[in-house]
């Protein structure tokens, strides 16, 4: 950082002749694009309000939802499948990851909406430059919203759930692995949108891409006969998230480890698919 | 009914809602819905997604004026006006740098937007890139510009491929589409993420706002922008890092004669620095008053690469003679092999000279009350040029052109698109 920050300090003085500024290094011309997309992304109102008002419902309906299954009777029909550990997250899967996801598809699909994707890859002609900062910054910003919302909901839960049936701890087995890949499961799909807007370009058809990815093939997993819908359903990332956040995972399901694996595998092949697609292409 | 299953069937539904809704909200049209249809939107949509709508999609203040307030300038329109003096750009340029077009050939699928393309654009001139809509001018552009890959030939700046720029604002400024702008984001912001992604501090972006008169605007979102104010804010990026090369497609287009003189004297201004300047436009008036230098292209081919006093003086001229006894020297005249034709008010002659006209008037004693040599005006060369190579390619099939067959599908002719343009 302090090297980058001399570098700064050497290009600042009034009078550098363009060819005769040393070529800044790799470090250096990898922080200016990301500060550039940091800029970006924090100077959309419309990102901030959505995130806010997004995070306000996660919340709001994590307490409804822990109301709802603290006033069911305990060990009801759902128990198996829906237990403590479970209930913290159901708002938070819906309510924030499917708005985030739309968000990260926004990050391209709208500079080539606009086409003011044209003035990015003028000022910084190496795309995948682009696609790694847009990546990093967005992925990076939900992982952190994520991370904090993991928390508050399962806070939030088990606060509630305590008086019925007795909440959790951070302390109890698979608590605190669940909270942490909770938030990750955000990052990651705030990746899967940033490389389906990428390869897609126009917004509709890439949140649509973006949507099977994040909760539709899992529906269509279900709709398969018996030991298919796990055998294929367990790569889909919801599935994959849902192993992660349970405490008595049903069997056919991977292990948390290898979910973690499912985890990073979708948003790294989509942003394989655009790293490939954007320099081949025309803008 | 348990009540998870109704928490999930709640939610399901409103799914569907949430990503149209934030789809829509993302498009500025949601702003202009009337009353009743906000609260169509607020019904409608899923809680969080009309809660949104309602806070952010009303007009709000913006975000902070980023900008500390410049002194001594006054509002948006008439900042540049200050006697024509655009302040010359402060650093030197590095050093001349050529664009070499070689032998540039584009082609889309069965269309070919650029057909063997060579000229070469020098320093210290402002040239003028002409052409009819879909004449392959942007497309040129955009190959230099290192957005679109050539099928052949090579598009060079300063000797070398746009892409291997390491911070190319440095090198090359450009602007190639000015509505191409992110509508919700303030216009500081949109040029200070340009300028960071190239290594340029925040005092430059406050620099070129006030050099194109837009520092009061600066913290407004750049949706709400007139065209004229989106063209000064393209430029404003354009010279973000005080390049040596500009390249500006339609910079003119939507300003007012103010910013349009502005921006002339601007382009002089550096053209005079050794900079290299090349500008495309329709307006062949204002390319008489700004270019030194004119590339005209037509279909994809380079048509003419001459300078504008050349360009015009080509084109040929003829002598306007209003006289009493019209009709007695149209007659004399022809016989002296002049082609004569008739104007209102006054004969139009060519192949004979003013001096000469005047002679054989006197020496007939025929009264003369005007005689006026008329240059042709650019916007009459260009047309003439573009028009002729219109008629020369329809009927000759070109010799060896795989392509020749699709000629018929390349967008515009270039015939009409002119005429509309300068009429």
């Amino acid at each position: 950082m302090s090297a980058a920050q001399l570098q700064a300090a050497g290009a600042a003085p009034p009078a550098p002749a363009a060819s005769a500024q040393p070529v800044p290094s790799r470090l250096v011309r990898a922080r200016d694009v990301l500060a550039s997309e940091w800029t970006k992304l924090r100077s959309l109102r419309s990102n901030r309000w959505t995130l806010a008002v997004a995070a306000l419902v996660t919340l709001v309906l994590t307490a409804v939802v822990a109301q709802a299954f603290a006033a069911s009777p305990a060990g009801g029909k759902n128990a198996a499948v829906i237990d403590r550990l479970t209930t913290s997250f159901l708002a938070y899967a819906e309510y924030l990851v499917l708005p985030v996801t739309v968000l990260s598809v926004l990050v391209f699909t709208s500079e080539y909406g606009s086409g003011l994707i044209r003035t990015t890859f003028t000022a910084v002609p190496r795309r995948r430059a682009v696609l790694a900062a847009k990546a990093a910054v967005t992925g990076a910003a939900a992982l952190v919203v994520g991370e904090i919302l993991a928390f508050a909901c399962f806070f939030l839960t088990q606060a509630i759930l305590s008086g019925r049936h007795g909440g959790l701890s951070l302390a109890d087995p698979s608590a605190l692995r669940a909270v942490l890949a909770a938030g990750f499961v955000l990052a990651a799909c705030a990746l899967v949108g940033v490389g389906a807007g990428a390869v897609i370009r126009h917004t509709a058809g890439a949140i649509a891409a973006a949507m099977t990815v994040v909760i539709l093939l899992a529906v269509l997993c279900l709709a398969l006969p018996a030991p298919w819908n796990l055998r294929l359903g367990r790569l889909t990332l919801p599935f994959a998230a849902y192993a992660e956040v349970t405490t008595h995972p049903p069997a056919g399901l991977l292990s948390p480890w290898l979910s973690l694996l499912v985890l990073i595998a979708w948003p790294a092949a989509a942003l394989l698919a655009a790293a490939v697609v954007l320099t081949r292409r025309d803008v | 009914m348990t009540p998870t299953i109704l928490v999930a069937l709640v939610s399901a539904a409103a799914i569907a809602f949430d990503v149209f809704c934030l789809v829509d909200l993302r498009r500025a049209r949601v702003r202009h819905l009337p009353k009743w249809g906000w609260v169509l939107v607020i019904c409608v949509s899923s809680p969080w997604g009309g809660l949104a709508n309602l806070i952010f999609g009303r007009d709000g203040t913006g975000p902070p004026a980023p900008a500390p307030p410049l002194p001594a300038m006054p509002d948006a329109p008439d900042a540049p006006s200050g006697p024509g003096a655009p302040r010359a750009p402060r650093r030197r340029p590095a050093g001349p740098m050529l664009i070499e077009v070689d032998r540039l050939t584009k082609r889309f699928g069965p269309v070919i937007a650029v057909d063997d393309l060579s000229f070469t654009v020098r320093p210290g001139t402002v040239t003028g890139f002409l052409g009819p809509n879909g004449a392959g001018k942007t497309t040129t552009l955009r190959v230099l510009l290192g957005l679109e890959a050539p099928t052949s030939g090579t598009a060079l700046v300063g000797g070398r491929r746009y892409q291997e720029f390491v911070r190319p604002l440095h090198q090359v400024g450009s602007l190639l589409d000015a509505t191409a702008l992110p509508a919700g984001r303030a216009a500081w912001f949109h040029l200070l993420a340009l300028a960071q992604s190239n290594g340029i501090g925040e005092r430059r972006v406050r620099e070129v706002l006030e050099l194109t008169g837009l520092e009061s605007v600066a913290a407004r979102r750049t949706g709400e922008f007139s065209l004229g104010m989106k063209q000064r804010l393209g430029i404003a990026a354009a010279l973000l890092a005080d390049p040596p090369v500009l390249l500006l497609d339609e910079p003119v287009n939507g300003l007012d004669p103010e910013g349009i003189r502005w921006i002339r004297l601007l382009l002089r201004a550096m053209a005079a620095e050794g900079r290299t300047i090349v500008v495309s436009s329709h307006l062949m008036s204002e390319m008489a008053q700004t270019a030194d230098h004119l590339v005209v292209i037509g279909r994809g081919r380079l048509l003419a690469d001459t300078s504008t006093a050349e360009f015009v003086s080509g084109a040929g001229q003829d002598v306007l003679v209003q006289s009493p006894g019209a009709a007695e020297l149209a007659g004399l005249l022809a016989a002296r092999g002049a082609a004569v034709s008739q104007e209102d008010g006054g004969l139009a002659v060519t192949g004979m000279a003013a001096a000469a006209i005047g002679d054989l008037a006197a020496t007939h004693g025929i009264a003369v009350h005007q005689l006026i040599t008329r240059h042709a005006s650019l916007e009459e060369a260009y047309l003439d040029l573009t028009g002729t190579s219109t008629e020369y390619r329809a009927p000759s099939p070109a010799p060896g052109g795989p392509g020749t067959p699709g000629t018929p599908g390349t967008p515009g002719t270039p015939g009409t698109p002119v005429g509309t343009a300068v009429r």
